[in-house]
Protein backbone atom coordinates (compact mmCIF):
# COMPACT_ATOMS: atom_id res chain seq x y z
CA UNK A 1 0.00 0.00 0.00
CA UNK A 2 2.40 2.64 1.36
CA UNK A 3 4.99 1.49 -1.72
CA UNK A 4 2.43 1.56 -4.18
CA UNK A 5 1.16 5.27 -3.05
CA UNK A 6 5.08 5.94 -3.00
CA UNK A 7 5.44 4.67 -6.44
CA UNK A 8 2.20 7.00 -7.87
CA UNK A 9 3.68 9.54 -6.19
CA UNK A 10 7.06 9.91 -8.15
CA UNK A 11 5.34 8.98 -11.34
CA UNK A 12 2.70 11.54 -11.06
CA UNK A 13 5.81 13.71 -10.34
CA UNK A 14 7.50 12.92 -13.26
CA UNK A 15 4.26 13.65 -15.53
CA UNK A 16 4.10 16.60 -13.86
CA UNK A 17 7.33 17.90 -14.54
CA UNK A 18 6.86 16.54 -17.93
CA UNK A 19 3.63 19.30 -18.17
CA UNK A 20 5.64 22.20 -16.10
CA UNK A 21 8.16 21.82 -19.24
CA UNK A 22 5.88 21.66 -22.06
CA UNK A 23 3.99 24.92 -20.19
CA UNK A 24 7.52 25.94 -19.95
CA UNK A 25 7.34 26.72 -16.42
CA UNK A 26 10.30 28.98 -15.26
CA UNK A 27 12.99 26.81 -14.34
CA UNK A 28 13.28 27.88 -10.29
CA UNK A 29 9.81 27.29 -10.04
CA UNK A 30 9.83 23.67 -11.10
CA UNK A 31 10.50 21.78 -8.01
CA UNK A 32 7.12 23.09 -6.44
CA UNK A 33 5.28 22.45 -9.39
CA UNK A 34 6.44 18.85 -9.35
CA UNK A 35 5.97 18.81 -5.49
CA UNK A 36 2.19 19.69 -6.08
CA UNK A 37 1.12 17.91 -9.04
CA UNK A 38 2.63 14.53 -6.99
CA UNK A 39 0.61 15.81 -3.15
CA UNK A 40 -2.34 16.60 -5.59
CA UNK A 41 -2.37 13.03 -7.05
CA UNK A 42 -1.51 11.39 -3.89
CA UNK A 43 -4.42 12.99 -1.67
CA UNK A 44 -7.05 11.69 -4.62
CA UNK A 45 -5.83 8.20 -4.47
CA UNK A 46 -6.42 8.50 -0.53
CA UNK A 47 -9.47 9.90 -0.94
CA UNK A 48 -10.67 7.34 -3.49
CA UNK A 49 -9.42 4.72 -1.13
CA UNK A 50 -10.88 5.65 1.75
CA UNK A 51 -14.78 6.87 0.63
CA UNK A 52 -14.60 4.78 -2.80
CA UNK A 53 -15.53 8.47 -4.93
CA UNK A 54 -13.67 9.85 -7.42
CA UNK A 55 -15.84 12.98 -7.18
CA UNK A 56 -14.82 13.79 -3.87
CA UNK A 57 -11.12 12.48 -4.92
CA UNK A 58 -11.13 15.04 -7.08
CA UNK A 59 -12.65 17.76 -5.13
CA UNK A 60 -10.21 17.47 -2.43
CA UNK A 61 -6.89 16.87 -4.46
CA UNK A 62 -8.14 20.55 -6.37
CA UNK A 63 -8.67 22.45 -3.04
CA UNK A 64 -4.96 20.83 -1.78
CA UNK A 65 -3.62 22.06 -5.21
CA UNK A 66 -5.41 25.66 -4.54
CA UNK A 67 -4.47 25.89 -0.86
CA UNK A 68 -0.82 24.84 -1.84
CA UNK A 69 -0.25 27.10 -4.93
CA UNK A 70 -1.59 30.29 -3.05
CA UNK A 71 0.83 29.32 -0.36
CA UNK A 72 3.83 28.83 -3.00
CA UNK A 73 2.76 32.07 -4.78
CA UNK A 74 2.68 34.17 -1.77
CA UNK A 75 6.01 32.78 -0.42
CA UNK A 76 7.51 33.01 -3.82
CA UNK A 77 6.04 36.05 -4.95
CA UNK A 78 4.57 34.65 -8.35
CA UNK A 79 1.40 34.48 -9.98
CA UNK A 80 -0.37 31.35 -8.59
CA UNK A 81 -1.31 30.26 -12.19
CA UNK A 82 2.54 28.65 -12.57
CA UNK A 83 1.65 26.52 -10.06
CA UNK A 84 -1.98 25.46 -10.16
CA UNK A 85 -1.61 24.82 -14.17
CA UNK A 86 0.41 21.76 -13.59
CA UNK A 87 -0.57 20.65 -10.57
CA UNK A 88 -4.33 20.12 -11.61
CA UNK A 89 -3.12 18.50 -14.99
CA UNK A 90 -2.67 15.25 -13.03
CA UNK A 91 -6.46 15.44 -11.88
CA UNK A 92 -7.99 15.82 -15.20
CA UNK A 93 -9.97 12.88 -16.00
CA UNK A 94 -8.43 11.85 -19.29
CA UNK A 95 -9.00 7.91 -18.50
CA UNK A 96 -12.44 8.52 -17.92
CA UNK A 97 -12.45 9.92 -21.35
CA UNK A 98 -10.99 6.79 -22.84
CA UNK A 99 -13.70 4.40 -21.01
CA UNK A 100 -16.64 6.98 -22.21
CA UNK A 101 -15.52 6.82 -25.59
CA UNK A 102 -14.94 2.93 -25.34
CA UNK A 103 -18.51 2.04 -23.82
CA UNK A 104 -20.23 4.15 -26.65
CA UNK A 105 -18.27 2.17 -29.41
CA UNK A 106 -19.53 -1.22 -27.63
CA UNK A 107 -23.07 0.45 -28.10
CA UNK A 108 -23.39 0.01 -23.82
CA UNK A 109 -24.76 3.69 -23.68
CA UNK A 110 -25.75 3.06 -20.22
CA UNK A 111 -22.25 2.59 -19.27
CA UNK A 112 -21.56 5.68 -22.02
CA UNK A 113 -23.94 7.90 -19.92
CA UNK A 114 -22.61 6.93 -16.37
CA UNK A 115 -19.02 7.25 -17.18
CA UNK A 116 -19.67 10.45 -18.70
CA UNK A 117 -21.57 11.77 -15.99
CA UNK A 118 -18.83 10.51 -13.82
CA UNK A 119 -16.63 12.53 -15.88
CA UNK A 120 -18.32 15.93 -15.81
CA UNK A 121 -18.82 15.46 -12.58
CA UNK A 122 -15.14 15.29 -11.83
CA UNK A 123 -14.13 18.17 -14.15
CA UNK A 124 -17.15 20.02 -12.15
CA UNK A 125 -15.52 19.07 -8.76
CA UNK A 126 -11.16 20.22 -9.59
CA UNK A 127 -13.29 23.21 -10.90
CA UNK A 128 -15.42 23.43 -7.43
CA UNK A 129 -11.99 23.09 -5.22
CA UNK A 130 -10.57 25.35 -7.32
CA UNK A 131 -13.43 28.25 -6.52
CA UNK A 132 -14.08 27.04 -2.81
CA UNK A 133 -10.54 27.41 -2.09
CA UNK A 134 -10.10 30.54 -4.04
CA UNK A 135 -13.31 32.00 -2.12
CA UNK A 136 -11.99 30.65 1.38
CA UNK A 137 -8.39 31.89 0.60
CA UNK A 138 -10.02 35.56 -0.18
CA UNK A 139 -12.14 35.38 3.13
CA UNK A 140 -9.56 34.73 5.17
CA UNK A 141 -7.30 37.20 3.66
CA UNK A 142 -9.79 39.64 4.01
CA UNK A 143 -10.22 38.74 7.73
CA UNK A 144 -6.68 39.00 8.59
CA UNK A 145 -6.05 42.67 6.59
CA UNK A 146 -9.50 44.02 8.64
CA UNK A 147 -8.96 42.59 11.88
CA UNK A 148 -5.19 42.23 12.71
CA UNK A 149 -3.35 44.87 10.65
CA UNK B 1 0.92 65.43 -20.35
CA UNK B 2 0.65 65.61 -23.99
CA UNK B 3 -1.43 62.62 -26.56
CA UNK B 4 2.13 61.10 -27.66
CA UNK B 5 3.14 60.12 -24.58
CA UNK B 6 -0.25 58.69 -23.77
CA UNK B 7 0.05 56.81 -26.42
CA UNK B 8 3.30 55.42 -25.54
CA UNK B 9 2.11 54.56 -22.27
CA UNK B 10 -0.97 52.69 -23.45
CA UNK B 11 0.74 50.68 -25.95
CA UNK B 12 2.98 49.49 -23.46
CA UNK B 13 0.34 48.64 -21.07
CA UNK B 14 -1.67 46.91 -23.96
CA UNK B 15 1.91 44.86 -24.60
CA UNK B 16 2.13 43.74 -21.35
CA UNK B 17 -1.44 42.50 -21.62
CA UNK B 18 -1.05 41.08 -24.88
CA UNK B 19 1.69 39.12 -23.88
CA UNK B 20 -0.06 37.72 -20.67
CA UNK B 21 -3.23 36.86 -22.33
CA UNK B 22 -1.58 35.06 -25.07
CA UNK B 23 0.59 33.01 -22.79
CA UNK B 24 -2.70 31.60 -20.90
CA UNK B 25 -3.60 34.26 -17.78
CA UNK B 26 -6.51 34.69 -16.13
CA UNK B 27 -8.63 37.60 -17.03
CA UNK B 28 -8.43 39.50 -13.93
CA UNK B 29 -4.52 39.82 -14.06
CA UNK B 30 -4.04 40.97 -17.53
CA UNK B 31 -6.40 43.80 -16.33
CA UNK B 32 -5.11 44.29 -13.35
CA UNK B 33 -2.02 44.53 -15.43
CA UNK B 34 -2.46 47.08 -17.46
CA UNK B 35 -4.66 49.17 -15.34
CA UNK B 36 -1.62 49.04 -12.78
CA UNK B 37 0.83 50.15 -15.41
CA UNK B 38 -1.32 53.00 -16.67
CA UNK B 39 -1.73 54.27 -13.09
CA UNK B 40 1.96 54.24 -12.22
CA UNK B 41 2.68 56.28 -15.38
CA UNK B 42 0.28 59.31 -13.71
CA UNK B 43 -2.76 58.78 -15.96
CA UNK B 44 -6.00 59.42 -13.78
CA UNK B 45 -8.74 57.05 -14.76
CA UNK B 46 -8.09 53.53 -16.55
CA UNK B 47 -10.81 51.22 -17.46
CA UNK B 48 -10.30 47.94 -19.18
CA UNK B 49 -12.18 45.28 -20.49
CA UNK B 50 -10.36 42.41 -21.55
CA UNK B 51 -11.30 38.69 -23.16
CA UNK B 52 -9.39 35.90 -24.75
CA UNK B 53 -10.01 37.36 -28.15
CA UNK B 54 -9.43 41.23 -27.46
CA UNK B 55 -8.45 43.80 -25.15
CA UNK B 56 -10.54 47.16 -24.61
CA UNK B 57 -8.62 50.10 -22.87
CA UNK B 58 -9.91 53.21 -22.30
CA UNK B 59 -7.77 56.72 -20.14
CA UNK B 60 -8.98 59.54 -19.32
CA UNK B 61 -6.64 62.48 -17.88
CA UNK B 62 -8.83 64.58 -15.48
CA UNK B 63 -8.01 67.90 -17.12
CA UNK B 64 -8.29 66.99 -20.76
CA UNK B 65 -10.85 66.90 -22.80
CA UNK B 66 -10.56 63.06 -25.02
CA UNK B 67 -10.47 59.93 -23.80
CA UNK B 68 -8.00 57.72 -25.40
CA UNK B 69 -9.54 54.60 -26.44
CA UNK B 70 -7.36 51.44 -27.33
CA UNK B 71 -8.62 48.20 -28.96
CA UNK B 72 -6.04 45.01 -29.49
CA UNK B 73 -7.40 41.83 -31.04
CA UNK B 74 -5.74 38.70 -29.99
CA UNK B 75 -5.25 35.58 -32.26
CA UNK B 76 -3.62 32.61 -31.23
CA UNK B 77 -2.42 31.47 -27.21
CA UNK B 78 0.25 29.08 -26.31
CA UNK B 79 0.62 28.68 -22.69
CA UNK B 80 3.73 29.43 -21.31
CA UNK B 81 4.18 30.11 -17.66
CA UNK B 82 7.24 31.74 -17.94
CA UNK B 83 6.34 34.85 -20.14
CA UNK B 84 3.33 34.98 -16.94
CA UNK B 85 5.61 35.57 -14.44
CA UNK B 86 7.71 37.35 -16.08
CA UNK B 87 5.33 40.55 -17.32
CA UNK B 88 3.86 39.75 -13.70
CA UNK B 89 7.52 40.49 -11.92
CA UNK B 90 7.53 43.74 -14.93
CA UNK B 91 4.93 45.11 -13.52
CA UNK B 92 5.69 45.06 -10.04
CA UNK B 93 8.84 46.41 -11.01
CA UNK B 94 7.67 49.52 -13.48
CA UNK B 95 5.39 50.50 -11.23
CA UNK B 96 7.37 50.71 -7.70
CA UNK B 97 10.63 52.12 -9.23
CA UNK B 98 10.34 54.76 -11.92
CA UNK B 99 11.15 52.90 -15.27
CA UNK B 100 10.96 55.47 -18.29
CA UNK B 101 8.26 53.83 -20.61
CA UNK B 102 10.82 53.03 -23.25
CA UNK B 103 13.14 50.89 -21.15
CA UNK B 104 9.72 49.01 -20.02
CA UNK B 105 8.72 48.81 -23.72
CA UNK B 106 12.45 47.29 -24.49
CA UNK B 107 12.41 44.95 -21.61
CA UNK B 108 8.70 43.83 -22.59
CA UNK B 109 10.28 43.22 -25.76
CA UNK B 110 12.65 41.00 -24.79
CA UNK B 111 10.23 38.95 -22.44
CA UNK B 112 8.48 38.21 -25.93
CA UNK B 113 11.16 37.28 -28.37
CA UNK B 114 12.32 34.57 -25.78
CA UNK B 115 13.64 31.66 -26.97
CA UNK B 116 11.55 28.56 -25.90
CA UNK B 117 13.00 25.64 -24.44
CA UNK B 118 14.32 23.51 -27.47
CA UNK B 119 12.05 20.96 -29.06
CA UNK B 120 13.65 18.03 -28.38
CA UNK B 121 13.41 18.59 -24.65
CA UNK B 122 9.98 19.26 -25.06
CA UNK B 123 8.90 16.68 -27.17
CA UNK B 124 10.74 14.08 -24.68
CA UNK B 125 8.67 16.03 -21.90
CA UNK B 126 5.64 15.23 -23.93
CA UNK B 127 6.58 11.48 -24.10
CA UNK B 128 7.81 11.76 -20.00
CA UNK B 129 4.32 12.70 -19.64
CA UNK B 130 2.35 9.73 -21.79
CA UNK B 131 4.33 6.99 -20.27
CA UNK B 132 4.08 7.80 -16.79
CA UNK B 133 0.44 8.54 -16.69
CA UNK B 134 -0.03 5.22 -19.52
CA UNK B 135 1.74 3.45 -15.75
CA UNK B 136 -0.58 5.60 -13.50
CA UNK B 137 -3.65 4.57 -14.92
CA UNK B 138 -2.47 0.97 -14.50
CA UNK B 139 -0.55 0.10 -17.65
CA UNK B 140 2.88 -2.51 -17.51
CA UNK B 141 6.27 -1.52 -18.18
CA UNK B 142 6.00 -2.51 -22.31
CA UNK B 143 2.92 0.00 -22.27
CA UNK B 144 5.27 2.61 -20.64
CA UNK B 145 7.46 2.59 -23.73
CA UNK B 146 5.01 1.84 -26.42
CA UNK B 147 3.38 5.26 -25.06
CA UNK B 148 7.24 6.81 -24.98
CA UNK B 149 7.36 6.95 -28.60
CA UNK B 150 3.87 7.81 -29.23
CA UNK B 151 3.93 10.30 -27.14
CA UNK B 152 6.67 12.04 -28.65
CA UNK B 153 5.47 11.22 -32.24
CA UNK B 154 1.69 12.65 -31.50
CA UNK B 155 3.87 16.07 -29.88
CA UNK B 156 5.52 16.77 -32.68
CA UNK B 157 2.58 15.84 -35.17
CA UNK B 158 0.50 18.41 -32.86
CA UNK B 159 3.70 21.13 -33.23
CA UNK B 160 3.59 20.53 -36.86
CA UNK B 161 -0.48 20.96 -37.34
CA UNK B 162 -0.13 24.39 -35.03
CA UNK B 163 2.53 25.67 -37.27
CA UNK B 164 0.01 24.84 -40.49
CA UNK B 165 -2.92 26.76 -38.36
CA UNK B 166 -5.31 24.13 -37.98
CA UNK B 167 -7.31 24.84 -35.43
CA UNK B 168 -7.50 23.47 -32.15
CA UNK B 169 -10.50 20.74 -32.44
CA UNK B 170 -8.75 19.39 -35.71
CA UNK B 171 -5.71 19.05 -33.96
CA UNK B 172 -6.87 17.13 -31.47
CA UNK B 173 -9.08 14.73 -33.02
CA UNK B 174 -5.80 14.34 -35.31
CA UNK B 175 -2.98 13.74 -32.77
CA UNK B 176 -5.71 11.03 -30.53
CA UNK B 177 -6.24 9.75 -33.84
CA UNK B 178 -2.34 8.98 -34.69
CA UNK B 179 -1.60 7.55 -31.07
CA UNK B 180 -4.42 5.50 -31.19
CA UNK B 181 -2.98 4.17 -34.96
CA UNK B 182 -0.04 3.68 -33.24
CA UNK B 183 -0.84 2.36 -30.15
CA UNK B 184 -2.78 -0.10 -31.96
CA UNK B 185 0.09 -1.47 -34.66
CA UNK B 186 2.25 -1.66 -31.35
CA UNK B 187 -0.42 -4.04 -29.68
CA UNK B 188 -0.43 -6.41 -32.88
CA UNK B 189 3.76 -6.57 -32.70
CA UNK B 190 4.36 -6.55 -29.42
CA UNK B 191 3.35 -8.68 -26.88
CA UNK B 192 2.08 -7.36 -23.75
CA UNK B 193 0.79 -4.15 -24.93
CA UNK B 194 -2.22 -3.17 -24.35
CA UNK B 195 -4.06 -0.29 -26.47
CA UNK B 196 -5.80 0.92 -23.84
CA UNK B 197 -3.42 2.71 -21.68
CA UNK B 198 -1.22 3.96 -24.28
CA UNK B 199 -4.06 5.78 -25.50
CA UNK B 200 -5.28 7.16 -22.21
CA UNK B 201 -2.01 8.21 -21.65
CA UNK B 202 -1.34 10.14 -25.02
CA UNK B 203 -5.07 11.61 -24.22
CA UNK B 204 -3.54 13.00 -20.92
CA UNK B 205 -1.29 15.01 -23.24
CA UNK B 206 -3.93 16.98 -25.15
CA UNK B 207 -6.61 17.08 -22.45
CA UNK B 208 -8.00 20.61 -21.86
CA UNK B 209 -6.54 21.18 -18.16
CA UNK B 210 -5.81 24.74 -18.52
CA UNK B 211 -8.92 25.87 -20.31
CA UNK B 212 -11.10 24.40 -17.36
CA UNK B 213 -8.34 25.95 -14.83
CA UNK B 214 -8.64 29.29 -16.55
CA UNK B 215 -12.20 29.29 -17.00
CA UNK B 216 -12.70 28.33 -13.49
CA UNK B 217 -10.45 31.35 -11.91
CA UNK B 218 -12.16 34.35 -14.93
CA UNK B 219 -15.89 32.58 -12.92
CA UNK B 220 -14.57 33.22 -9.64
CA UNK B 221 -13.49 37.13 -10.71
CA UNK B 222 -16.62 37.64 -11.97
CA UNK B 223 -15.50 37.32 -15.95
CA UNK B 224 -18.52 35.33 -17.05
CA UNK B 225 -17.66 36.06 -20.94
CA UNK B 226 -14.33 34.75 -20.69
CA UNK B 227 -15.28 32.15 -18.37
CA UNK B 228 -17.91 30.75 -20.56
CA UNK B 229 -15.47 30.87 -23.84
CA UNK B 230 -12.83 28.60 -22.29
CA UNK B 231 -15.48 26.00 -20.58
CA UNK B 232 -16.89 25.72 -24.19
CA UNK B 233 -12.85 25.27 -25.58
CA UNK B 234 -12.69 22.76 -22.87
CA UNK B 235 -15.77 20.74 -23.48
CA UNK B 236 -14.74 21.14 -26.84
CA UNK B 237 -11.36 19.91 -27.20
CA UNK B 238 -12.54 16.84 -24.61
CA UNK B 239 -15.18 15.70 -26.98
CA UNK B 240 -12.63 15.78 -30.30
CA UNK B 241 -10.26 13.90 -28.31
CA UNK B 242 -12.66 10.83 -28.08
CA UNK B 243 -13.55 11.12 -31.46
CA UNK B 244 -10.00 10.98 -32.57
CA UNK B 245 -9.27 7.76 -30.70
CA UNK B 246 -13.26 6.44 -30.81
CA UNK B 247 -13.08 6.52 -35.17
CA UNK B 248 -9.03 4.57 -35.58
CA UNK B 249 -10.66 2.21 -32.89
CA UNK B 250 -14.16 1.62 -34.53
CA UNK B 251 -12.87 1.32 -37.94
CA UNK B 252 -9.65 -1.21 -36.93
CA UNK B 253 -12.21 -3.44 -35.29
CA UNK B 254 -14.34 -2.99 -38.27
CA UNK B 255 -11.58 -3.59 -40.79
CA UNK B 256 -9.94 -6.76 -38.62
CA UNK B 257 -6.80 -4.60 -38.23
CA UNK B 258 -3.39 -5.66 -39.37
CA UNK B 259 -3.06 -9.33 -39.30
CA UNK B 260 0.12 -10.65 -39.38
Amino acid sequence: MIVDLLIQFLLAMAGTLGFAIIFRAPLRRMPACVFIGGCGWVSYLITVNCFDSPILGCFIASCLVGLMSDIFARVLKDAATIFIIPGILCLVPGAKIFYTMEALLKEDFTGTAEIGLQMLLMAGAIAMGLLVMGAIIRVVRTAIRTFIA
Amino acid sequence: MDKKRQKEILILAIKAGKIMMKSGAEIYRVEDTISRICLACGIDHVNVFAMPTGIFVSINIEDEDDTVTYVKRITGSETDLRKIAEVNRFSREFTTTDLSVKDGMKMLEEIENRKPVAFPVRGLAAAVVTGCFALIFGGAIPDFFVAFVAGFGAYAFSRLLQRSEINFFIRGFLCTAFTSICALIAETLIPGVSYSFVVMGCIMLFVPGVAITNSIRDFLSGDMLSGLARLTEAFLIGISLAAGAGVVIKLWTMTGGITL
